[in-house]
């Protein structure tokens, strides 16, 4: 604060110091660069600096046809690589106007909500890790390696799945999936009471995350946040209810709100929608239909001049492909709307005010992945 | 020389008290490597317990189990380039590690394994423990603000704040302890090994007198000294997520390890603390309770239940024998393990020697005590390691606040309840 | 506030509770690490691991047709595809097939394309080299990888 007209200093008023939380840290959740502006210990301002990820993918994109570059889309969000899919094949199909068969689409449940489950399971590990409970990261590896082993007997790559083709699955369901699925959501559910039985009601959880990183639902909708962060500042809002797409209007799960939008409200709405999603597998499990899992698409994808916006809702928030295709058999644009580089926008906000130690407890609750920020 | 030695281990007092120098000396640097040992396995059973409550498996390749990593560790630190920061205060620099080992190592003059195994007994002891383990305080500042940068003196001043606010609650719950040991027949003592000589005579532990009065104040302890020594879930000023990386980021090989090596017998000397004011020292449970007479000739003359507690350092290492013995049974056949396994066979027919050697009476008699103490010890820190494995951390001003409004109100309360509570009964 | 929640802060219900998850995991049992070397993973059938063409088993003639449209359909144009007609049964048959395993995301398009069962991406996963080795040809690929067990 100024003392006087000519901005005389004294040596009680404290400084402002810019720090670097450098690319290379331990807690932020891949290569991101925050400069802050501190005034002691508070945060009075903080700026980010993106793009150490930058692979230029969307580039790519015009130099490759529609099914040479469903591969690349798993790439961007490296943790949650189902879902990028998903949302691309959609695209496409509906670019070029075909349906997708029924068993295709709940083979396509199935994948993306255990891919849902594997990211808010790296998600629970590496946010408890920043605010430094160190082991919940090693139960909920060990748990999503279940989840991976199925990934790897589907579709051959535990990561960068390539999952989904355009017009639906490639792979067929292997021999006992329907019974390893089933196994496995029964052996998560306890699982997750394990996991709050040694966060949730903990004190020291709870006075770490209570009131840090407040964001109110009007100002999320401003900024545009989506998925757990919208949800949990008290906004309804989830794509799977609102624009149901791929057969999810068929099943019954709820979407968990909370109400004061901080970090503590987030942990609990991702872990409920952990629930959910254990929920919706065992539906599309029991009533998976018989047929075929692939429509007819010609080798050669020459779509009829246009454009298509999809969006998904992927565990991070809302993903959307927008395709722009001038009737060749490469894209003319692809542009991908990452929900974490819109997410990411909002930090600054929450975290004005707070201390510099909740800086890291906030880029953990916004669940980045610096390969979408990116791309 | 053996009469020597013999005559001198039936005296009834520590060296220091009867003012035998040599003696003093020599026991001394028994608990130089005592401590230091214990150091090094406390770093191989933080690693292997920390891994197992993750569900991993820890160090497995260096020795058998592990079992060599902290002399791994060693090697490294010892060869490692040793970098003094550009610009930092050279004298200073290189005084902090020293220092800091010197009044953690100090610290255990006063700590008694036993009635006769100490290296002395002043009559001010818990003053003195205290009052030196303060004096780290004045180290940490001196490592930070000789490194010449501005993340490291932010992580001293930090660890040395808090450091200081739970010596407060530390001090005030200590003097409650130190309060019991008046009665109305004796005068209270400060000196470590008269308190731990009142709970036998009381016949009970401090921690059950006065009921819940010591247990509060044990508890209030146990967590004023967990933040004390800057562990989790108190450790902001070292964790590696937060900014601002702790005072020792600057050193690295043989000064780092001082630090690493003052922190762990920092804890061992708060643990020793507590295990003497509250849990009984070097006695064992019920240590007035004798049981029947029984006599074997040539071997035991007294109580049952004495008898059954004095074969116990002997099982105990029979047990590690075990643990060892089958783990190199269960080893992989290969080839590249024969050196482990052998080497493992071997750590295990030595634990069983020493087993073998402890059931002799004149060893066995006198290994009572220390063997007590150090089990109290090694209860506290599992402990240690368990807290870390399992709490979030603190945030600065949280950890400032349950120091301050927490502990010290508690502490305070503690304080003058026991002492009504003394002068009434 | 209740009693009961009183109670539990005095007597560090919540704590007490983490601390019982994470003694309970301590038992040998519940130790999830593979230690690799000596356990070697278990890989599903469909892995996509390394290429392999495969051979016809009775007469250890390729079963490749040369028609190109793995090459074709590969995102990185890794796959390069020589061949030459045989003057015999005047079909086409493969004279090299080269592929660099250094820019290959193992997407499996190129398994997908191919009409025949020649193709087809194996469990093989440790192909680390210590030279830039890179393009694999079509003799390692029908032989497939032989990893190098050490002795020590």
């Amino acid at each position: 604060m100024t003392t006087s007209h000519r901005e005389e200093r004294t040596f009680l008023d404290s400084q402002e110091l810019i720090l670097n939380m450098g690319p290379q840290h331990p807690s932020t959740h891949g290569v991101l660069r925050v400069i802050l502006k501190l005034d002691g210990e508070k945060v009075i301002g903080t700026e980010c600096v993106i793009g150490y990820l930058h692979r230029g993918v969307e580039k790519i994109a015009e130099n490759r046809t529609y099914a040479m570059f469903n591969p690349y889309v798993d790439r961007m969000d490296y943790v949650a690589a189902v879902s990028n899919g998903l949302g691309y094949c959609l695209a496409v199909e509906k670019l070029i106007n075909v349906e997708v068969p029924a068993r295709a689409q709940f083979l396509r449940v199935i994948m993306t909500e255990l891919n849902r489950l594997a990211s808010h399971q790296v998600w629970l590990g590496t946010h408890a890790l920043d605010i430094g409970a160190m082991t919940p990261l090693f139960y909920t590896f060990r748990d999503r390696e279940e989840i991976l082993k199925i990934f790897e007997k589907y579709c051959g790559a535990r990561l960068t799945t390539h999952a989904f083709r355009i017009g639906g699955c490639q792979y067929e369901a292997y021999d006992g999936m329907e019974q390893e699925v089933l196994t496995f959501c029964d052996f998560l559910l306890p699982k997750i009471d394990e996991y709050e039985q040694l966060l949730t009601t903990n004190r020291i959880w709870v006075e770490r995350t209570k009131g840090v990183g407040v964001i109110s639902g009007a100002d999320a909708i401003a900024m545009g946040l989506t998925g757990p962060p919208l949800r949990a500042s008290g906004v309804k809002w989830d794509l799977r209810k609102a624009q149901p797409y791929s057969a999810y209007d068929q099943f019954d799960f709820e979407i968990p709100i909370g109400y004061n939008g901080d970090t503590y409200d987030r942990y609990l709405v991702r872990i409920a929608e952990m629930r959910q999603s254990v929920r919706i597998i065992r539906q599309a499990v029991e009533r998976l239909p018989q047929g075929p899992i692939m429509a007819k698409v010609s080798k050669m994808l020459k779509p009829p001049v246009g454009e298509v916006y999809v969006s998904i809702e992927a565990p991070k928030g809302e993903l959307g492909y927008y395709i722009v295709s001038d009737g060749s058999l490469q894209p003319y644009r692809v542009r991908v709307r990452p929900p974490s580089f819109v997410n990411l926008q909002a930090l600054d906000q929450m975290v004005k005010g707070q201390l510099v130690a909740d800086v890291v407890a906030v880029i953990g609750t916004l669940d980045i992945v610096l390969g979408e920020v990116d791309r | 020389m053996l009469q020597y030695v013999t005559g001198y281990l039936s005296q009834p007092v520590t060296p220091g008290e009867a003012g035998n120098y040599i003696w003093a000396l020599i026991y001394i640097l028994v608990v130089i490597m005592g401590v230091s040992g214990v150091v090094l396995g406390m770093n191989w059973g933080e690693r292997k317990a920390l891994a197992h409550m993750q569900v991993r498996l820890g160090p497995m390749r260096v020795g058998p189990h592990g079992l060599l990593q902290p002399f791994a560790d060693a090697l490294k630190l010892l060869t490692k380039e040793d970098i003094i920061p550009a610009g930092a205060d050279k004298l200073v620099f290189s005084l902090a590690p020293v220092a800091i080992i010197v009044t953690a190592w100090t610290v255990f003059l006063v700590v008694p394994f036993g009635r006769t195994h100490a290296i002395t007994d002043m009559n001010i002891g818990v003053l003195f423990m205290l009052g030196v383990s303060s004096l780290s305080v004045l180290c940490i500042v001196m490592a930070g603000w000789a490194s010449n940068s501005n993340y490291p003196l932010m992580g001293a001043l930090r660890s040395s704040a808090q450091m200081v606010s739970y010596e407060v609650a530390m001090g005030l719950v200590v003097v409650s302890a130190v309060m019991m040991t008046a009665t109305n027949t004796n005068v209270g003592t400060l000196s470590m090994i008269g308190i731990v000589e009142a709970q036998a005579s009381q016949h009970f532990w401090f921690i059950f007198k006065f009921f819940p009065l010591g247990l509060i104040a044990f508890v209030v302890f146990a967590i004023a000294m967990v933040a004390e020594t800057n562990r989790a879930p108190f450790d902001l000023p070292e964790a590696e997520s937060e900014l601002v990386a702790g005072f020792h980021t600057e050193y690295s090989g043989f000064r780092w390890s001082l630090f690493m090596l003052a922190e762990y017998s920092g804890m061992i000397a708060v643990s020793s603390i507590a295990v003497t004011l509250w849990l009984g020292g070097w006695l064992r449970p019920f240590a007035s309770i004798h049981g029947p007479q029984i006599t074997i000739p040539h071997y035991w003359r007294g109580g049952a239940l004495d008898f059954a507690a004095s074969l116990l350092p002997a099982l105990c290492m029979f047990l590690l024998a075990l643990f060892c013995l089958v783990g190199a049974y269960r080893m992989p056949r290969l080839r590249t393990f024969r050196i482990q396994t052998a080497g493992l066979t071997v750590f295990g027919l030595g634990l069983g020697f020493i087993g073998m050697v402890l059931l002799c009476p004149p060893v066995r008699d006198r290994v009572q005590d220390i063997f007590w103490f150090t089990a109290k010890i090694g209860v506290f820190m599992y402990l240690f390691i368990w807290y870390r494995a399992t709490f979030p951390r603190y945030r600065f001003d949280q950890l400032m606040r349950v120091g301050w409004k927490v502990l010290l109100p508690i502490g305070l309360g503690v304080l003058i309840l026991t002492a009504i509570v003394g002068v009434l009964l | 506030m209740s009693v009961a929640s009183v109670l539990r802060k005095t007597f560090f219900v919540d704590l007490v509770k983490g601390l019982a998850v994470t003694f309970k995991y301590q038992s040998p049992k519940e130790i999830y690490t593979e230690q690799y070397p000596l356990q070697r993973p278990t890989i599903a059938e469909r892995y996509r691991g390394l290429p392999r063409l495969n051979v016809n088993p009775d007469t250890g003639e390729s079963l490749c047709i040369a028609c190109d449209l793995c090459a074709l359909a590969c995102p990185e144009h890794l796959i390069s595809v020589k061949s030459e007609r045989d003057p015999k049964s005047k079909k086409k048959v493969i004279s090299t097939w080269t592929y660099d395993t250094s820019r290959c995301m193992f997407c499996g398009i190129c398994e997908d394309s191919c009409p025949t069962d020649c193709l087809e991406l194996s469990q093989d996963f440790e192909f680390a080299t210590y030279s830039r080795d890179f393009i694999i040809d079509r003799e390692r690929l029908e032989t497939g990888l032989v990893p190098k067990v050490y002795e020590r």
